[in-house]
Formats: structure tokens, sequence, C-alpha cells
């Protein structure tokens, strides 16, 4: 099949204008660098300060390019190019497909979880289109303790809605291939069953509506593979994520905008809030395994972009879709959260560097791998062109004779080099600008934000805040490359999704590094000058000020006092859609009880321990999984004499075993009775 | 044993009817797990579950096996075909709990049908975990992952390919 074959005509001239203008400020900014550092000659930290600059303007000058692209989309207005858009009358026809809405969950908090299945779940009935749609928990959870949680949660859920039939729960008891082969295993079983699947992550909110705009392109669109809706950050409460709601929802829209414009249906898949054409998925994106060892070999950890590349190979579409509003996720709720989660992308991403080149892809797929490695790789190239840029300046410093620098032609060109730096601060600045000028230029969007004026004053104290704490997370990355290809094996535990404070301690205790490099830089900085001492004072400020920006900007209390304040105000949040207003209503109103032990709960609650044997009796074969030794000392803790409290093992073993549960619970209704 | 069946509110058979106390407990067990716990309850649905059948003699497995037989009837009847299956008694005894069925007195199952209401309630409670499977096979795709190494491989007749390992 043509791969190009679904592309509209005017993709080339697209991509070539962004692509292209991208590499032409390059090779400018390029040459103009190597003018700059080749005055006195040209010495070897600075040629390796020349290749890091090119590779990080390259970059710069891509999201540059792409924002523009964004911006113009945004200002015409106009629908991509490419799909068939339902007319009016077609709207109003009823589905003709079938939909799974999945959220694969891995210990998560049930409260959150189903709260947000439950108002996805609500706002699809008031489009007419509910018999369309089957919605699917898949649970991967390990933790004995989330498992029943889950399975209460559930059930109540279902008897809330009246969903019993429409909403299902499944729970793997092996999380064979992760994310990915919690999904498979879900295609496997009851994928045929439809004809769509939604995927959501288990922080993920949608509007029915989307849901069923989705299906119908999909409908409309038999060549189309996968939709993705991109998702908008909403719903916490702390000063960081308000900042990280604040950014997405300004700045977001033009890049997202500029990237669908130039990529049109090579885009790529992010893993959740999307919709997939479930059999092309099932017949062509079946992940293999790489050979060789972590961190490039093993199951494939993120797969979104490879399940993008396959279906992009087997000659189905994938579209990036910003219009279709709707689709929520939440931000992490500090700086520490963020880069937990960003050490696990860190080395699903760095992965994918062997499959750049991999037989049969399109060449923006393998572009899609590519950005997706510069997205991490960029930190530790920025650290080197710092420590590369201060060695050459010690060098100069040190070893150059200081009379060289007195004769007219051989000094640094000052203005040349101040020049440089406004251009990539420009560079670097423009997709807020330009996020900021559609925002002020939508009138009620800029009041939904605190009016114009606080609007501006956000957008300037976020970009400070920003810039602060850009050099911890260009450290934290390092970290996570360097560690990923020394071969460090990374924890893909679920990550912390709630608002609660940080200490002082953990901050110190995580940034004590970063404010020694710190203070390394300026040391080193003010042994060459003061003037280059002041040159990197915004990057030493950040990294002295780690600790008190990372535990401040993780209180829920200062996100609070911004928001009194107008500041990083979003329109979700000043008039919430009534899909985020149901879910927070529901999480304040269903709190889910908590479940401090699973086995004890099965044992003691008549209602835990008829719906977990009637579950498992609905799972035949699971217990085929329970490690026999594990079971024998669960039955013999169980059952003896005296109560003794059971491992983690254990209680998973027992709780896949019904014979025992019923066992234990009728000795000690015997006991209560006797 | 037969008058069970006529019971009203406060059903009531002395337990001196069971020639085997242990038939008896696993009768109890078995409608505990219903959320029965009061002794009346208790001992009418043993009679109930037993009506008709010679259980001065039978064994503790046998007079389960009735009772379940007994219950997965009245859920049967109660839940419909909809929730027919291999599970009926695990799924329909769940939904009788998380309705809180017990409260209702031995009654409610000694019945042939359930209050309209409280059916109504029950079906709604049934858990449905997953709906059947329609088994699919997710076939794992083929990447060779450096197809210029793979050429040179070929003519080098090398090692193994890099592709999945998992194949």
């Amino acid at each position: 099949m043509d791969a190009h074959s679904f592309s509209p005509e005017s993709a080339g001239l697209r991509r070539a204008g962004v692509l292209g203008l991208a590499a032409v400020v390059t090779v400018a900014g390029t040459l103009e660098m190597h003018r700059l550092l080749s005055a006195q000659g040209t010495s070897a930290p600075e040629v390796l300060l020349l290749v890091l600059f090119a590779l990080c303007f390259g970059w710069i000058a891509l999201s540059f390019w792409t924002a523009v692209a964004g911006f113009l989309q945004s200002v015409v207005g106009e629908r991509l190019p490419g799909p068939r858009y339902p007319t009016v009358d077609e709207e109003a026809v009823p589905l003709r497909s079938r939909t799974s809405v999945v959220m694969p969950i891995h210990n998560e908090d049930p409260a959150a979880v189903f709260a947000n299945v439950q108002a996805t779940y609500e706002s699809v009935p008031a489009t007419g289109h509910l018999d369309a749609f089957d919605f699917y928990v898949l649970s991967d959870s390990t933790r004995a303790e989330a498992w029943v949680a889950e399975e209460l949660a559930w059930s109540d859920l279902c008897r809330r809605v009246g969903g019993q039939g429409r909403i299902f729960y499944r729970r793997r008891t092996d999380n064979t291939g992760k994310k990915a082969g919690n999904l498979g295993d879900f295609c496997e079983r009851w994928g045929r069953r439809y004809d769509f699947t939604v995927v959501l992550d288990a922080d993920s909110l949608m509007d029915g509506r989307t849901l069923v705009k989705m299906a119908r392109l999909m409908e409309l669109n038999p060549r189309t593979g996968i939709i993705q809706a991109p998702p908008l950050c909403v719903g916490r409460a702390t000063l960081f994520a308000r900042l990280q709601q604040f950014a997405g929802r300004v700045y977001g829209p033009v890049v997202a905008a500029g990237a669908a414009a130039w990529q049109l249906g090579e885009s790529n898949y992010w893993g959740h809030n999307a919709i997939l054409r479930t059999e092309a998925f099932i017949n062509h994106c079946g992940l293999p395994v790489l050979p060789g060892k972590q961190p490039f070999g093993g199951h494939i950890l993120s797969h979104d972009f490879v399940e993008a590349a396959l279906m992009r190979r087997a000659g189905y579409t994938v579209w990036l879709m910003p219009e279709l509003g709707g689709s929520y996720e939440q931000p992490p709720p500090n700086l520490l959260a963020y880069a937990q989660r960003d050490r696990r992308w860190c080395q699903g991403n760095l992965q994918h560097l062997s499959l750049v080149l991999a037989s049969g892809l399109h060449p923006l797929s393998r572009a899609h791998f590519l950005m997706g490695v510069m997205s991490y790789v960029a930190s530790p190239l920025w650290l080197l062109f710092l420590l590369s840029g201060l060695a050459a300046a010690l060098h100069d410093r040190f070893f150059l004779d200081p009379h060289l620098l007195e004769q007219p032609g051989l000094a640094y060109d000052a203005p040349g080099a101040l020049r440089l730096f406004a251009v990539s601060m420009g560079m670097l600045f423009t997709p807020k600008v330009l996020g900021l000028a559609l925002a002020l230029a939508r009138g009620d969007e800029a009041r939904r934000m605190g009016g114009r004026a606080k609007l501006v004053l956000s957008v300037l104290a976020e970009s400070v805040l920003a810039s602060l704490l850009a050099p911890v997370m260009m450290l934290f990355q390092s970290h996570f490359v360097f560690g990923t290809l020394l071969g460090y094996r990374v924890n893909w535990s679920s990550q912390q999704r709630e608002d609660a404070d940080l200490p002082w301690s953990e901050g110190l205790r995580r940034h004590a590094a970063h404010m020694a490099v710190g203070v390394g830089l300026a040391a080193a900085a003010l042994l060459v000058s003061p003037g280059l001492a002041a040159w990197l004072a915004p990057v030493v400020a950040g990294l002295l000020l780690a600790v008190p920006l990372t535990v401040l900007t993780a209180r829920a209390s200062l996100g609070a006092w911004a928001a009194r304040k107008g500041l990083f105000l979003i329109p979700e949040e000043t008039e919430p859609p009534e899909v985020l207003e149901r879910a927070q209503g529901i999480t304040e109103e269903h709190a889910v009880e908590p479940v401090p032990d699973a086995v004890e709960r099965v044992l003691t609650d008549a209602k835990a321990h008829a719906l977990h044997l009637a579950l498992l009796e609905s799972q035949p074969g699971l217990s085929l999984d329970t490690p026999p030794a594990a079971l024998e000392s669960a039955r013999r803790k169980l059952l003896g004499g005296e109560p003794e409290p059971l491992s983690a093992q254990e209680k998973v073993a027992a709780l896949l075993d019904a014979g025992t549960l019923a066992e234990a619970r009728e000795q000690r209704l015997t006991r209560a009775v006797s | 044993m037969d008058s069970v069946t006529t019971m009203t509110s406060c059903p009531c058979v002395p337990s001196t009817v069971w020639a085997r106390p242990q038939s008896r407990a696993a009768l109890d067990a078995f409608f505990r797990g219903f959320g029965f716990t009061a002794e009346a309850d208790l001992s009418a649905l043993a009679a109930w579950a037993m009506d008709g059948y010679a259980a001065h003699g039978a064994q503790p497995q046998s007079a389960l096996a009735v009772a379940r037989a007994r219950v997965e009837t009245w859920l049967a009847g109660v839940l419909g075909t909809e929730h027919a299956g291999g599970s009926l008694l695990a799924r329909g005894r769940a939904a009788f709990v998380l309705c809180d069925g017990a409260s209702r007195g031995a009654r409610v199952l000694m019945q042939p049908s359930a209050p309209e209401e409280f059916t109504r309630q029950l079906r709604a409670a049934v858990p449905v975990p997953a709906p059947s499977q329609v088994t699919a096979v997710m076939p794992e795709q083929h990447l060779t992952l450096w197809p210029f190494g793979e050429m040179f491989r070929r003519w080098f007749r090398g090692a193994a390919p890099d592709v999945s390992i998992s194949r």
C-alpha cells in the first residue's frame, strides 16, 4: 500500500515549510555560532560546543516553526485537510458502529478512577448514543488492597448508574507486557466485539460528545487507524499543577495545532484519549519483544509511538485533532512526581532509538521516534553545552595568551553573541507569545482566564517560574538519560496523583546534588569573569532555589492563593465543563471506603466476600496462577488456630482461591456464633 | 416439613428433625453466605431447602447439593434467562448480598418469586464482569530493526536476525 496515499496535496508544502525553515534557521544559527567561536581559532571544547549548539538550536527551531504553523492554522480556523467530516445530516444519524471505552489501571486510587469512568459514562446518554458504547476497567493491579477496592468501587458504580452489562471490570493475574499487554489481552478477548476502541489513562476523562465525534469520524474514514484527541491538563490544585494546566491551556493548543498542521495523517498516538480501529489494531499492532537487554531490548515500554508507527505501516492514517475538545487528564501534582513520570517515559523513548531504522516505517514515524528521544536527550545536550561552554571559557582564560584578546579582530564579538542569544530566547518564548496572542484575541476565553491583564501577568509569572524550574528538570532528565544508557532499570510503579504537600526534608534529599551543581557552576563562572556568572545566573538561581521551588510549588494552598488572585486560571476552572464538574462531584459524594487489608475485608464483609467470589467464578482458571507454596502458607495462617499476618504474595494467593476464602470465612462465622 | 413452606414471618423448624448435625451445619454455612445470620432464618431455610427430600439420612454434601439446586432454581426464576450460566449461583448470591436481601428474612427465598421492586434491584446488582469472549489473536509484528545489518547478515549467513525474540 502506498504509504503516502492518505496525505492531502498540501502535505508536502506544509512539511517543507516547517521542516525546511527549521533546517535553514538551524544552519544559519550554527554558522553564526561558528563565526563567534572561531575568533581566536577553534579549540576542541569549542568544536563540541558547536555540535551541541546545532542540535539544541535545531530542536528549538523545530518547536518554533511548529508553533508558527499552529498559530496560522488556528487563525485561519480551517479544519485539517484529509479526513472526511460529517455533515449536519450525518451527525443526526445513529452510530452504526460499536465502541469500547477501555481504561487500563495499575494500583490506582479507585475513587478517582471510577469517578472519571462514571462521569464519562454519564455524559454519553445525553448524546443519545449510549447503545454504541461499552466501558471496561482493565485492572493490572498487583496490590491485593487495590484489587478488592476496585471490585467494590466497580460494583457500586454499576448499581448507581444501572451499568451492569455495559460497564465491565477485568483483572489480570499476570502483568505481561504491562499497559500494552493489558490492552492486548483486552483485544484478544473482547476486541472483535467492537469496531473501535477508545483508550483512556487512569486519570483520563472524556466528554460523551467527543466520544461520539471520534466514533463518527472513524465511521466516515475507513482508512483512519487512530485519532488522537489531545488531552487538556485539569483538576489539580497545587501551584505546580496549576502552572502545568495553565501552560497546557495557553501554549498547548498552538503547539498541538502546529503538529497536526504539518504531520497530518502521519501524526502520533499518545497512548490514551484516542480512538483506535480495533481490527486494524489487532491485526497490525501486536508489539514485538525487542532483542537484547534493557534499556533497548525487552518489552517495548512506550508502546504508543510504536503502535502508531505500525498502524501507519499497515496503511492506516493517524490523526491528531486538537479541535475535538472534551479530552482531559491530570498533571502530576509536584515536580518530583513529574520527574518520576519522566523517568519512566525517558527509558521508553530512548528504547525507540533501536526502532528508528526499522524496515517499512513511514519517514514521519521515524521522525516521531527521534523527536521523542530528543525531548529527553535535549536536557543532557543542554547540560553538555553549558559545561563545554564553561570549559572553553576556562581554556581561553587560563591557556590563551591574554594579549591575543586585545588584538583587533581577535576579540569576542559580544554584540553578536548577544544577538544570537536573543534570537534563541525569542524562538524559545515565541510559542508562549503566540499562545498568549490567541488567548487575548479570544475575548471570552481571556475573560474566563481572569481577564487580559491577569492573563498577561500569569504568562509572565509562569515564564519566570518555568525558567527557574528548567535547570532542575535538565539535571533530572540528564540523570535519567545517562542512567538509562548505563542500564539502570526503570520501576514502572503508578505515579503519585494526589495533592499532598512535600516535606522540606524530601526536597533537600532530592535536590542536594542539584544545589551542589549550582554552586560548582557559579564558582567556575566566577573564575572566568563576573560577566559569565551573570550569563549563567538564571541557571544557577534555578539550581540553588531547587528545594524551596519544589516544596512551595507542591502546595495546594499556594495554588488556591494564586487562583484567588486570578493567576494561572483556565476556563475549565472558572466555568468547568459538565463532565469535569460531575467527576469532581462524584469523588466528593461517593467516597470509596479504604481497604486496609484486602483478605480481612473479604473475610469479614459479606458484600465484599460474595462479590469477590462471584468475580472469581466468572473468570475460571484464575487460581491456576496461584503459587502453591504461597497458597499453602496462606491457608496455614488463615485456617490455623491463631491468626497471623499474611505477606503480600500470600494475600494474592488467598484471594485467588475461592475455596480457601469460603472456608476461612465460614470458620470465622462459626467462631463468632459459638 | 411441608409446614415450613407455609410459614410466614417467623419460620422456625426444630433442629431435632435433623438426623445429621453436619448436614445442618453445612446448610447453615451455605445460607450464611447469603447474609442470613438469625437462627430462625437459618432453620427455616434449611427446612425449605430439604423440603421433599429425605433429609434425615442426607450426607452433608448431598444436602448442600440439594440446597444449591433449590437456590439456583429460585435465582434463575428471579433473574431471568439473561443471567443464566455456570456462575449463576455465585453471581446471584452476590446480587442478593449486595441488595441486603437477608434483611427481608428467609421468606424472600422461600417464595417462588420475589417482590417486583426487589427483583429489579437484584437484576441490576448481578455482577457481570465481562461479556462473553470473542477470541482473537494479536499477531506479533515483524520488525527488522536494522535492515542494512540484516542485509549483511544474509550475505555472510550470520546468526539470528534482529527481530522479536519471542518468536
